[in-house]
């Protein structure tokens, strides 16, 4: 469902982001990207959510050359991708409510449709009595449920995250992982999930992808954490 | 269809909400709007007044010329022709010396009457004459002495001169103003489209979540642009009544004239109402423009 051909990234600048990345990655996987800051974690995903244009090679995800998708189809194709930031990206002035459903409500859902998409993700997440909280009432774990709750909300077919698990401590993360799975698991969404955490990546093992300094240096099936020198 | 109206009722819902949740911002940029559209209320009173003014002036503004004595019915022809090929004529209007006599005349009393046509009988020097109305804006002194060249022309004048010069001296005040209304608009407009691109830049996070999770542009951008149609009509509220009651006001304080029965200001009746829409429509206006513009700075994809 989703894959990358002989991937290069320039940027405008000169730098040198990605080199030469074949990938390929079936529906309802779930795949951790792993290596150091500046090796091209999040270039790669915002090559797959349609931010950058490969400066070489093919992004291919559900059948659309995303790379060579015209600018006013962009919008129509994100709605296949959930993304999730390290920095939950909630609005304060909103409620947990509010916030999930201002993701379906700007596709222009029915309200109906909305109310009870809200309640069932706002359910999968773990937060069914949070409803009417503000995002600054909660703990960092349970804001990142709620952005992950508006990431699926409109059911995208691939959920990137870009290190879910930054900001938040051991125990929390480990909950966010479980979450992930959940959401893998019930809802068959595609996972891509950026992370730091070694001992996240060893002890919920799943595919790994390891970049460093813009080449795709491993790719382990088995997971791990791996360790290049 | 349904889908449709669906998302023309979100753009208005979110347009609202998103001026009572910004409130402070909103009434910031309508603030802007405010003090732009009442100077521009003040400016088209004065200037329609003036107008209005003007028009009447000119209505009392001719030029008169004599006619030498020796023309005869041949010559006041080609006069005539040759005065209505001057530029700035409009009508020409013919006076014997008999009717200018009687004109004369008739500036006096009963005895003053009788004295003066005792005196002169047949013999009084009055002139023929043609009185010349001139087309608006045209140059009095230009046309008088044109008038003047023409052969079989005893002499030009031209009434209302101080009223002229009142004129010049009025139009360039309203010069000035239209420079100075120019100004302040253009320095409003400034302010209300930073205020607007304040109140976007605070939201910027919340474009960046609707760009995440695929809303098109048009779906982006118009909750924003009634947003600013909402503000620019929040705007026009205070001016609109300033002009409505403050020119009624004004109306009534002056008796419907400006110092003199010479100038009769415009009846506030259906103008205020016309000034309203025009204040309405200028804040609708920069809301919608300010915002539009605001916005597609953040909707434009950099890849
Ligand atoms: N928009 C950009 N313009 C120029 N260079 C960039 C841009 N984004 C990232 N880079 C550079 O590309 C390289 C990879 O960055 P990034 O993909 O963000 O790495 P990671 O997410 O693994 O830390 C870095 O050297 C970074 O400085
Ligand atoms: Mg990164």
């Amino acid at each position: 469902m989703l894959e990358l051909k002989q991937v290069s990234k320039t940027y405008k600048n000169g730098v040198n982001a990605l080199y030469d990345i074949n990938l390929k990655i079936e529906q309802g996987e779930f795949v951790y990207i792993i290596g150091p800051t500046g090796s091209g974690k999040s270039t790669l995903i915002k090559l797959l959510d349609g931010e950058e244009i490969p400066t070489k090679g093919v992004v291919d995800v559900l059948g659309i050359n995303v790379g060579k998708l015209r600018h006013s189809k962009v919008p129509k194709y994100r709605r296949n991708i959930g993304v999730v930031f390290q920095d939950f990206r909630l609005l304060e002035r909103k409620t947990v409510f509010e916030n999930i459903a201002f993701a379906m409500e700007v596709l222009n859902e029915p309200a109906k449709v909305i109310r009870k998409r809200v309640r069932q993700v706002m359910n999968l997440v773990g937060l069914d009595d949070k409803g009417a909280a503000f995002p600054a009432e909660l703990s960092g774990g349970q804001q990142q449920r709620v952005a992950i709750a508006r990431a699926i909300a409109n059911k995208p077919k691939i959920l990137i995250a870009d290190e879910p698990t930054g900001n938040l401590d051991p125990g929390k993360s480990d909950e966010i992982m479980v979450l992930l799975e959940k959401i893998n698991r019930e809802e068959g969404t595609t996972i891509l999930m950026v992370t730091h955490d070694t001992v996240l990546v060893n002890k919920h093992r799943k595919r790994t992808l390891v970049l460093e300094a813009g080449h795709l240096v491993a790719d382990m099936t088995e997971g791990g954490y791996f360790s290049h020198e | 269809m349904s889908k449709f109206f669906r998302r023309i009722g979100r753009y208005f819902k979110e347009g609202f909400w998103g001026v009572v949740r910004h409130g402070a911002m909103a009434l910031s940029s309508a603030s802007a709007v405010t003090i732009t559209l009442t100077i521009i209320s003040i400016f088209l009173m004065f200037s329609f007044n003036l107008d209005q003014f003007t028009r009447e002036i000119e209505g009392t503004v001719q030029v008169s010329a004599t006619l030498e004595y020796e023309c005869d019915g041949e010559d006041e022809l080609r006069i005539r022709d040759a005065i209505l090929k001057i530029e700035g004529v409009d009508k020409v209007t013919y006076k014997t010396r008999e009717e200018e006599f009687d004109y004369f005349v008739e500036m006096y009393d009963a005895d003053g009457k009788a004295g003066l046509r005792e005196i002169y009988g047949d013999q009084h020097p009055m002139h023929a004459a043609y009185y010349i109305n001139v087309t608006s804006n045209a140059d009095l002194k230009m046309i008088a002495s044109e008038v003047a060249k023409i052969e079989g022309i005893y002499e030009t004048s031209y009434g209302g001169e101080g009223a002229v010069l009142l004129m010049d001296a009025l139009d360039s005040v309203r010069y000035g103003g239209m420079i100075l209304v120019a100004a302040l608009s253009a320095l409003a407009i400034f302010l209300i489209s930073n205020t607007i691109k304040l109140t976007i830049y605070a939201r910027n996070k919340e474009i960046a979540i609707m760009r995440a999770v695929g809303a098109s542009n048009a779906d982006i951008r118009f909750p924003y642009v009634i947003e600013g149609i909402l503000i620019g009509l929040l705007g026009s509220l205070v001016p609109v009544g300033l002009t409505i009651f403050g020119y009624i006001y004004l109306y009534r304080f002056l008796g419907g004239v400006l110092l003199t029965q010479m100038w009769p200001l415009i009846a506030p009746h259906p103008f205020v109402l016309y000034l309203s829409a025009i204040l309405v429509a200028a804040g609708v206006i920069v809301g919608l423009v300010g915002s539009f513009f605001s916005v597609s700075k953040y909707l434009r994809w950099k890849r």
